[in-house]
């Protein structure tokens, strides 16, 4: 029913999904749940602790996180390269604004950067507040058959569902 | 701890590379699957689940799984993931495909990253007022579904039941009418 919609320009959900699950089984064996939301902690935790190694030593968020010495920040720069050797050899475009965005709002950079500011702000401040984003609370959690994951999934799933249709209304719809 | 890094760097390039190209590292196609359009991504994302759980049962059986169950707090976990939902919702990437999509080179997630770390060092500056006032009070602790149906493997098959009936209420209720395809 959905084959018309697998263009070759992306894998298809099932296979990738196969492949996915083969990757953080990897994980799980070789160093315990992968999170991402983490490696933004140690970016940020090294970057500090060469300005101001004292506050770093008595913050408590930071104690919890290794700097960037550390798989969880391999992991995160490793997607970065993932990304960049996957864009390279492939075929799907590369856009500053993602399309629906330019429909809706025009193609302002300033004004796509600002919200994508925002939006990163709040999904770090809300990752750190629950101890895991979409791969270390959701997917990770979920694996491990934790209630706090399955918890935050359908709350994630629900309220950007109904924060997109704020968003953009009938944007691309039309079509 | 050299090995550990690089057992990181291939995980995660390996990670950046399926999630790239199967699209979530397009804000756009994600976008499109908030919005019913695109049936795709949230399907991978469930059957990933799926898979990873039997497969995290399979390495449990052989004795060399490492987990770390995090607590959950009603109110922590509750708020965090309302205001995951919004700014998930109204940007398009999630903390890990920002990553990627930073390596695709697409300039709006690099904003998203910057953002990130901010959001990252806001949280961190204020552990201790937001830790005690919103996460503490409401920990229930490290509850699993396997403390509801008594084993393991039980809470596996039932997690299989619950995610294998959204993946077909996505396939039937989403649209897909142009299937989120950048022209």
């Amino acid at each position: 029913m959905d084959k018309k919609n697998n263009s070759p320009l992306y894998w298809p959900w099932l296979p990738a999904a196969f492949a996915l699950a083969g990757i953080i089984v990897f994980i799980f064996a070789t160093f315990g749940p992968p999170a991402s939301s983490s490696g933004f902690v140690s970016l940020i935790k090294g970057a500090v602790q060469t300005v101001a190694p004292g506050y770093v030593e008595n913050n408590p968020h930071y104690a919890t996180m290794p700097d960037t010495g550390s798989w969880l920040f391999a992991f995160v720069l490793g997607m970065a390269i993932g990304g960049f050797a996957a864009g390279r050899t492939g075929r799907i475009q590369v856009r500053d604004i993602p399309e629906i965005w330019e429909k809706r709002f025009g193609n302002s950079r300033i004004k796509r950067f600002a919200a994508t500011f925002a939006g990163g702000f709040i999904i770090l401040f809300a990752s750190r507040l629950a101890g895991g984003c979409t791969l270390g609370l959701f997917i990770s959690g979920s694996t491990q058959l934790a209630v706090s994951g399955l918890y935050f999934g359908v709350l994630i799933f629900a309220v950007a569902m109904v924060t997109a249709h704020l968003v953009y209304g009938n944007t691309g719809k039309e079509e | 701890m050299g090995s550990e890094i690089w057992l990181g760097l291939l995980s995660g390039i390996a990670f950046g590379f399926v999630i790239q190209r199967v699209g979530a590292s397009n804000a756009d196609k994600m976008a499109r699957a908030h919005l019913m359009m695109e049936s795709d991504i949230p399907k991978f994302m469930l059957m990933a689940v799926i898979l990873s759980a039997v497969g995290l049962l399979g390495l449990e059986a052989a004795g060399v799984a490492n987990t770390r169950v995090l607590p959950t707090s009603l109110v922590a976990t509750g708020v965090a993931g309302i205001l995951f939902g919004i700014g998930w919702g109204f940007c398009g990437y999630c903390p890990g495909t920002t990553w990627a999509a930073v390596g695709e080179g697409r300039l709006d997630a690099v904003f998203a990253l910057i953002g990130g770390l901010a959001g990252a060092a806001f949280f961190a500056h204020l552990h201790e007022f937001f830790i005690p006032l919103l996460y503490d009070p409401f920990n229930v602790g490290q509850i699993t579904l396997a403390d509801w149906t008594g084993s393991r493997p039980a809470a596996v098959v039932l997690l299989v039941f619950i995610f294998g009936l959204c993946i077909g209420a996505i396939h039937f209720l989403w649209k897909g009418k142009n299937g989120g395809q950048t022209p």
